[in-house]
């Protein structure tokens, strides 16, 4: 039974990939997007390295790239779970229902492979910005530090995202909490320093998981790989994917009760 | 009935048919209409110490950016406009209105006159809340062009994305629309005045025609209205305007040959 | 699109028969200046399809195949919408708008939401606002296609009605039976080019006579000759023999006079018309497949 649920989620897992490469409508606003905002907050905002208070940096670039990873990342929770969404008004997840695997691996596959989009995504926003002048203090471990910490982040908004999509079974209303992605992150410290961001933002960031897992992929960028960073930058990913796994489960339940 | 009147009609009802999204199905529409606010709110929450930097010219990074937000509820109902007729045309729903008697341009001026009308709300919503934030009250002659231009940029994003919906005949073309309006609008003086921007991102800000639309809905939350600060803005307004009204409306003539 | 070459007169019932694929919708799209042809000319209500596409507009109602219907709206407000695109006067717009909802048997459901519609009375709804405008010329793509028997059989009374009002109809179909019952004259077409154009029975007639199908037990070398008599007997696609009726239906009585003359015993006997199915086969070499498969050419059919 393990063997044949392990079989299912690849195949699946291989089905959201391919659904997501092969239809721009589905990559592009993983990456384009965020890489266009990147180039506007850098070039719009790059002076801000001189204001007092700013940490340390090589530049702006370099800082800013944890913010873009981590909005694409949590992106891909919201289209994986308005692919969901589309699965669910197609029938297709009935078929999956109906057939002789466990129940979780309606979502498991889709899972899967947010967490290899989130690998993805560092190897994108890092390659962009070593293209366009930024370094990353920590060599490979710190690529390494980025990259498990986007793929166990990518699990955990994608867990939301299917939560949302199995509960209202309704794409349409999972790609409208699109602004909500940039509401959170607003309010965290993925964009700019909390010492010199306004108020309420402000507090608010001090106890948003956000912060930390900014923090945590960004580091190894701006610094350099370090234990302690990955450690904050994962009990944010433990955070938000306790709550976002509970969902996911509850909905899931709902959904397979039809209640 | 005459022929003027005629059409008249047929644009209204172009017009109404485009609302009826919005009031039946508001859950659709809302984050359409809440997003450039939510977007000033952030991005003053975020980047607002932008405006201790030396060579700022604005008083308060929220008035600062006020003018952005208003574009962007423009180019958000641009687009929307956009997508709704890619999914006409995807569904066949645009036939029916190609194979009435309505005149091309008729058609055309319906769906813009409805993206320009539509763009009120976000930008009203935007207005309210930037207001109630302490952004600077332009004066009615300020807020006035910077309302009346933004309009009028909603209209030529509508033509821009009306244009892509008619060459791709599909909703999936959606991400273009809305990305290229939306960056069309960031790749300005968004953030900062042009001496502040950094490297490649400055000459870009130069050079897109939209700086000068921003500037002039700009000037009067930043300082007065003057003349010099608006005619630019207009010009570019009526010859970005000009052309992609036509290019659109060659679209629209060309449709299915 | 090429090799067609057709003239629908005023008043009449024309129809496009052919499989998924053929060319019947990418015709309708030109005739109503949906696309522009890519040679060739066309006139419809005496309009040419591409220097005069508004007139041509003004002079015709489209229900085009998938009954296109913005869900959001009602069906009395697309109504209304389609009078406005049609400029049909204000003062006139609501009473034609009511008088076409209650002839297609929707004014239960006028005020609600099409969304919530049958396919049929989206079709029903769909014929309507093609006719708010009094249109010269009605083009009806697949006006039934997917539709239940009932739903089907109103369309057809309404088309009817109206080409008996005076409006002229031009309508594609892949239902031979709906082209038979329907249309004055049938242009079959295939592979974007016209086979065979006229009358349903001068089509039918022109693919062979009636003939007689008769099962018989006994010898089988005697009932060929009794037939043989008549004409040349053959193998009917259901094993039984067949003769043609050189004279119609009338010389069934004799024929079968014959046969008990022979002491044969008769099972059973069918006079047996050709169809548009036959006329379709024989003009292109297979059978037409609503469903859009073309079969190959079934050796041995009754031809």
């Amino acid at each position: 039974m393990i063997a044949a649920d392990l079989r299912a989620t690849g195949a699946l897992a291989r089905r959201s990939l391919n659904q997501t490469f092969r239809y721009p409508r589905y990559l592009a606003p993983l990456v384009v997007f965020p890489s266009l905002f990147l180039a506007v907050n850098v070039g719009g905002a790059g002076r801000a390295t001189s204001l007092p208070g700013f940490p340390a940096v090589h530049g702006f670039l370099d800082f800013e790239l944890a913010a873009s990873m981590l909005q694409a990342t949590m992106l891909t929770g919201v289209s994986s779970g308005m692919a969901l969404g589309i699965d669910i008004e197609r029938g297709f997840i009935d078929r999956l229902i109906a057939a002789p695997i466990s129940r979780p691996v309606v979502v498991t596959g889709r899972l899967a492979a947010n967490a290899a989009l989130g690998v993805f995504i560092g190897a994108w926003f890092l390659t962009i910005g070593l293209i366009f002048g930024a370094h990353i203090a920590g060599g490979v471990v710190g690529v390494l530090q980025v990259f498990a910490l986007l793929s166990l982040a990518a699990l955990a908004f994608g867990a939301l995202g299917a939560s949302l999509a199995l509960r209202s079974g309704n794409a349409g209303l999972v790609q409208g909490t699109f602004p909500l992605v940039f509401v959170v992150l607003f309010v965290s410290t993925a964009f700019f320093p909390r010492n010199l961001m306004q108020e309420p933002a402000a507090s608010i960031a001090a106890y948003n998981p956000l912060s930390l897992i900014a923090h945590g992929i960004r580091e190894p960028v701006i610094h350099g790989a370090s234990l302690a960073s990955f450690g904050e930058g994962l009990a944010g990913v433990a955070i938000v994917g306790v709550i976002s796994s509970t969902l996911a489960a509850l909905a899931l339940r709902h959904r397979l009760r039809g209640d | 009935m005459s022929e003027w009147r005629a059409d008249l009609t047929v644009a209204a009802a172009i017009i109404r048919r485009n609302f009826n999204e919005i009031l039946r199905v508001p859950g659709g529409a809302i984050p359409g209409i809440i997003a450039p606010t939510i977007f000033l709110i952030g991005l003053t929450s975020v980047f607002g110490d932008l405006q201790r930097l030396p060579g700022f010219t604005a008083d308060q990074f929220i008035s600062f950016l006020v003018p952005v937000t208003l574009l962007q509820a423009a180019s958000f109902s641009g687009a929307a406009t956009g997508v709704n007729l890619a999914r006409d045309i995807e569904l066949g729903w645009f036939d029916r209105i190609l194979v009435s008697r309505a005149p091309r341009p008729v058609i055309l001026g319906g769906l813009l006159a409805a993206a320009t009308m539509r763009a009120l709300l976000p930008i009203t919503v935007a207005l309210i809340v930037a207001f109630a934030l302490g952004a600077a009250f332009p004066g009615v002659g300020g807020l006035a062009v910077a309302v009346g231009v933004a309009c009028l940029f909603a209209g030529i994003a509508a033509a821009w994305a009306s244009i892509l919906a008619m060459r791709f005949k599909t909703q999936a073309a959606a991400p273009l629309m809305q990305s290229t309006v939306f960056m069309a609008v960031l790749f300005t003086t968004s953030y900062a005045p042009e001496p502040l921007l950094s490297g490649w991102f400055r000459h870009v800000a130069h050079y897109n025609p939209v700086t000068q639309i921003l500037e002039a809905v700009r000037q009067g939350f930043v300082g007065g209205v003057t003349w010099g600060d608006t005619w630019p803005g207009l010009v570019v307004v009526a010859a970005g305007g000009t052309l992609l009204v036509a290019l659109a409306l060659r679209s629209l003539v060309r449709m299915g040959r | 699109m090429a090799g067609i070459d057709l003239e629908v007169a005023e008043g009449e019932i024309y129809a496009f028969l052919g499989p998924n694929g053929a060319g019947k919708t990418t015709s309708v799209r030109m005739l109503t200046t949906l696309l522009r042809p890519t040679g060739g000319s066309a006139t419809v209500a005496g309009h040419d399809v591409v220097s005069q596409a508004s007139d041509v507009r003004r002079a015709i109602g489209v229900a085009l195949q998938e009954a296109a219907l913005d869900p959001l709206m009602t069906g009395r407000e697309l109504m209304g919408l389609q009078s406005a695109l049609h400029a049909v006067p204000r003062s006139e717009s609501k009473q034609r708008s009511d008088a076409l909802i209650e002839r297609v048997g929707l004014s239960h459901a006028a005020d609600r939401r099409v969304g919530t519609y049958s396919g049929g009375m989206r079709r029903r709804l769909d014929l309507a606002m093609a006719l708010v405008h009094e249109p010269r010329v009605l083009f009806l793509d697949e006006p039934t296609t997917g539709l239940d028997p009932a739903s089907r059989a109103a369309i057809w009374n309404e088309v009817r009605a109206l080409n008996d009002e005076g409006t002229t109809v031009f309508l594609t179909t892949q239902y031979l039976e709906e082209a038979d019952q329907l249309a004055d004259r049938v242009g079959i077409i295939d592979h974007g080019g016209m086979v065979a154009e006229d009358t349903p029975e001068a089509l039918k007639a022109g693919v062979g006579r009636p003939s007689l199908e008769v099962t018989i037990t006994g010898d089988h070398a005697v009932a060929k000759e009794v037939l043989g008599r008549f004409g040349t007997p053959y193998k009917a696609s259901n094993g039984s023999l067949a003769v043609p009726l050189e004279d119609g239906a009338s010389g069934v009585a004799e024929i079968v006079r014959a046969i008990d003359d022979a002491g044969l015993q008769v099972d059973s006997l069918e006079v047996r018309r050709p169809t548009l199915d036959d006329v379709f086969l024989a003009k292109t070499g297979h059978a037409l497949d609503p469903a859009g498969e073309e079969e190959p050419d079934p050796a041995g059919a009754v031809s």
